[in-house]
């Protein structure tokens, strides 16, 4: 098989009150390897992000990431160590400008070694010539390329990617594909949560298919929607 | 001595509802921390003490006079401040700063109108001699704030349950998002919560020259600890979970009293404190913590 | 990042104020008044750093003022220490509350500054209680007249002010400011850049808690006699909070425009009926909080200059 796990998620819990939001779920996920995290609403999808990156301790389960379980560690440790995310709505530091922004999670998030150039990092995002500008000024497409570019100052090793495409055009979603899919050359490893079908078919390598909090298939997204089980979650759910 | 205290606790803590009651309507409703609420507590202990000393009302009468006024007084105040305030991104600590401006305007215009000095009102005017209860003596005027406390609690929920606006407000408590999406007049059903809120704390504060001696323009911020206290532990957000934050109150406080009564004025500082950080959900649970 | 004009405006500014509150003194015979100024020009520094740089506003700010003087006069009443170690003893005396109410930073804005207030009375009652009379004199006061040095204390107080804005300056143009911007703009954002949340508001608390605990101290060595009333009076919160917001909060402009124009008018006046000022200043509240909730100075910054 492919290169061993960068991140190893083995029946990972989290209730909320008598709710199991995540009831068990596990999966892997290599360097340089994309894998798509699938369900419908409520499948547990972005607690499942919240819990790898430190924002939820986890209840039960375990996270490893390099072989080192992480579950429970705080998210800025996390940032440092390597593992960052996207956020469906991001928050960034309005008052403070693009540049900043970027500067703050180069400066305090990156533990690769390694420097990160914050110019070349907007430039490459194609934010440079708002680099100076609050970041309150900047529309939702725009803000969620910051947070990713907030994310990547960190250098992380593993990018968990949490509807970035919602609310792109098409030509940007298939400029964010590219990007992501770029990433996971250089070999990052990206978890992809997403809706629109397209964006996951252009991005993904292999896909998970949550319901209720734990995983029901896996395998590449072909399969996927010739899988019953699948099918019978997305329509069912849909329809009641 | 513990079992009168415990029960001089109980009547005084139903007071201490009705001092925190519109404080949490309005919290409930808006989101919002009036930081002004002791204020208007202390001016409707000044409009019974104006009302008697003028025309010799009773406070009973005074209290249903300050429960008209003070509602419609609370509409403009709203609209003034409330919507721009929401309008904000993080409009629950703004309105603390805003609302502690209020509070220090009423108290300067009181003090300026009125003086600094201290009204009380005659204790016969809540009936003469201790009224005894189970084999406890109480103060008459206890017993009768105490009443009026109850009857205000039902009233507020008999607004929140059978009422239609009542009905429209519990919606703007669960969701205002989802309130102003179904269509429902969020201002006004707020306008009105905000409007009740003051009203009743100016109904506490007919009582207030009572059951705290005398009323001066300076008693608000004190109460305001008080009442934040009360509706902390009982819940915020949760009207009703304010009897058992204000009897929970009462009852320390004359435990405190009883026994260690030099220090008796620290508790509903320590009190709230204590709430704040080791349930800060309150006693009946609603998140109040970031992160 | 460092920006070597704006440090430089931000520290010409700094000193440009302690030099003329210095040679103030020689040239303005009402010393009180002057020191008050430099008092205000402190605490609003002071809580500058944890408002404006976290978003947390103590209310009970007093609560540290007062801590410091009480621990000043306990340590020339009980130690019969030097003033200048008095002095040390009162920031220790406001850094050890500080750490005491520490977990109040878990608490979101709102709740934080009531409980701060909460605090502040708590530990008012604690001082001011005739129990406790043989230790703090309860409510009597202290006369610390031995020690009385109006002058050195003038020029003490000068100097703790001139530190605090050497710390505002540090916070404005430093990586560690910027990381407490982040977590004052959202907390959950900062710590996925990688910065300690707990840890960034903690040196902000402490920072600014030890500014007014020596502020508190020096009070007590300039004015030597005093009550509980007199420093646990919650107007010195509400000041420092309307100077502060006035001006507009985390630039260095901000609290020195509100201390000099605010102050200064109320001065200039004179305080025969302080409830006017009262009401002066509750309305300004509001009006800030409603219209201009970043300051006079955000009329600037907003349309793209730069202020110190």
């Amino acid at each position: 098989m492919s290169p061993d796990p960068l991140l190893r998620v083995e029946g990972l819990v989290k209730r909320f009150g008598g709710f199991r939001a995540l009831d068990g779920v596990s999966f892997h996920l290599a360097p340089g390897e994309v894998l798509g995290l699938m369900g419908p609403n409520g499948s547990g999808k972005t607690t499942c992000i919240n819990v790898i990156s430190g924002l939820y301790a986890p209840d039960g389960g375990a996270v490893r990431f390099d072989g080192q379980a992480i579950g429970g560690q705080k998210a800025h440790l996390l940032a440092r160590a390597g593992i960052n995310r996207t956020f469906q709505s991001p928050k960034p530091f309005l008052s403070l400008t693009v540049a900043e922004n970027v500067a703050v999670a180069a400066t305090y998030g990156n533990g690769s070694g390694k420097p990160v150039d914050v110019m070349a990092l907007l430039a490459e995002l194609e934010l440079d010539g708002l680099a100076h500008r609050p970041a309150g000024d900047l529309n939702s497409a725009q803000q969620k390329t910051l947070d990713l570019a907030r994310a990547l100052a960190t250098a992380p090793r593993i990018l968990l990617v949490d509807e970035l495409a919602a609310g792109l055009n098409p030509a940007e979603l298939s400029h964010m594909a590219s990007r992501l899919r770029a990433l996971a050359a250089g070999g990052m490893a990206l978890l992809v949560v997403e809706h629109l079908m397209g964006f996951i078919d252009k991005v993904t390598d292999r896909v998970i298919v949550m319901n209720a909090g734990r995983e029901i298939f896996e395998g590449t997204l072909a399969d996927a929607t010739r899988d019953a089980e699948v099918v019978r979650v997305f329509l069912g759910g849909a329809h009641g | 001595m513990l079992v009168g205290a415990l029960f001089a606790g109980l009547v005084f803590g139903l007071y201490f509802t009705l001092v925190g009651l519109g404080l949490n309507l309005v919290f409930g409703v808006m989101r919002i921390v009036n930081l002004a609420h002791g204020d208007f507590l202390m001016l409707g202990g000044f409009a019974a003490y104006g009302l008697f000393s003028a025309f010799g009302l009773p406070p009973l009468a005074s209290a249903l006079i300050v429960l008209v006024v003070f509602t419609l007084l609370g509409l403009p105040i709203y609209y003034l401040v409330v919507p721009r305030l929401l309008a904000a991104r993080d409009s629950e600590m703004l309105s603390i700063i805003l609302f502690f401006g209020m509070s220090q305007m009423i108290e300067a215009i009181t003090t300026i109108a009125f003086g600094a000095t201290e009204r009380s009102l005659p204790g016969r005017l809540l009936g003469v001699g201790p009224v005894i209860l189970l084999g406890q003596r109480l103060p008459s005027s206890w017993v009768y704030s105490a009443v009026v406390s109850a009857v205000a609690v039902v009233g507020v929920y008999l607004y929140l349950y059978r009422t239609r606006l009542g009905t429209l407000t519990r919606a703007v408590m669960v969701s205002r998002d989802e309130a102003l999406a179904t269509g429902i007049d969020v201002h006004r059903v707020s306008a009105i919560a905000f409007g009740i809120g003051i009203a009743l704390a100016g109904i506490a504060g007919v009582f207030a020259p009572f059951m705290l001696g005398s009323v001066t323009p300076a008693i608000g911020a004190g109460i305001n600890i008080a009442a934040f206290a009360v509706i902390v532990v009982g819940t915020l957000g949760n009207p009703l979970g304010t009897v058992l934050g204000g009897i929970i109150y009462g009852v320390s406080l004359m435990l405190m009293q009883t026994y260690l009564s030099s220090w008796a004025n620290i508790l509903p500082n320590l009190l709230l404190i204590a709430v704040l950080l080791i349930r800060p959900e309150g006693l009946l649970g609603r998140q109040v913590r970031r992160a | 990042m460092p920006d070597r004009k704006r440090i430089a405006g931000d520290l010409g500014l700094a000193a440009l104020v302690v030099v003329a509150m210095s040679v103030a003194h020689g040239v303005y015979s009402n010393e009180l008044l002057l020191f008050n100024f430099v008092m205000f020009l402190t605490l609003s520094q002071g809580l500058n750093l944890i408002y404006g740089f976290t978003g947390y506003l103590p209310f009970g700010y007093v609560g540290f003022f007062g801590a410091g003087a009480y621990g000043f006069a306990l340590a020339v009443m009980h130690l019969h220490s030097p003033p200048l170690l008095a002095l040390a003893i009162a920031g220790l005396a406001a850094l050890v509350l500080a750490v005491i109410l520490a977990p109040l930073l878990r608490l979101s804005g709102a709740y934080f500054a009531i409980a701060s207030l909460a605090a502040a009375q708590a530990l008012y009652e604690v001082i001011a209680n005739p129990d406790l009379q043989d230790l703090t004199k309860g409510p009597y006061g202290v006369s610390l007249s031995g020690v009385f040095a109006p002058r050195l204390s003038y020029f003490v107080a000068v100097a703790i002010m001139a530190v605090t804005f050497a710390l505002v300056v540090w916070l404005r143009n430093s990586r560690f400011g910027l990381s407490l911007q982040a977590i004052r703009e959202d907390p959950v954002s900062a710590a996925m850049a990688g910065v300690s949340v707990v840890r960034g508001r903690m040196v902000a608390w402490l920072l600014s808690s030890v500014i007014a605990g020596l502020s508190g101290g020096v009070f007590a060595w300039h004015i030597s006699v005093f009550y509980p009333d007199t420093v646990f009076d919650v107007t010195f919160s509400i000041f420092a909070t309307v100077f502060t917001l006035f001006g507009g909060a985390t630039t260095l402009t901000g609290p020195l425009l509100g201390v000099f124009f605010l102050y200064g008018v109320y001065n200039a006046i004179g305080i025969t009926v302080p409830q006017y000022f009262q009401l002066i200043y509750g309305a300004l509240i509001m009006g800030l909080v409603l219209f201009l909730p970043n300051g006079l100075v955000s009329l600037l910054t907003r349309r793209g200059f730069r202020v110190p």
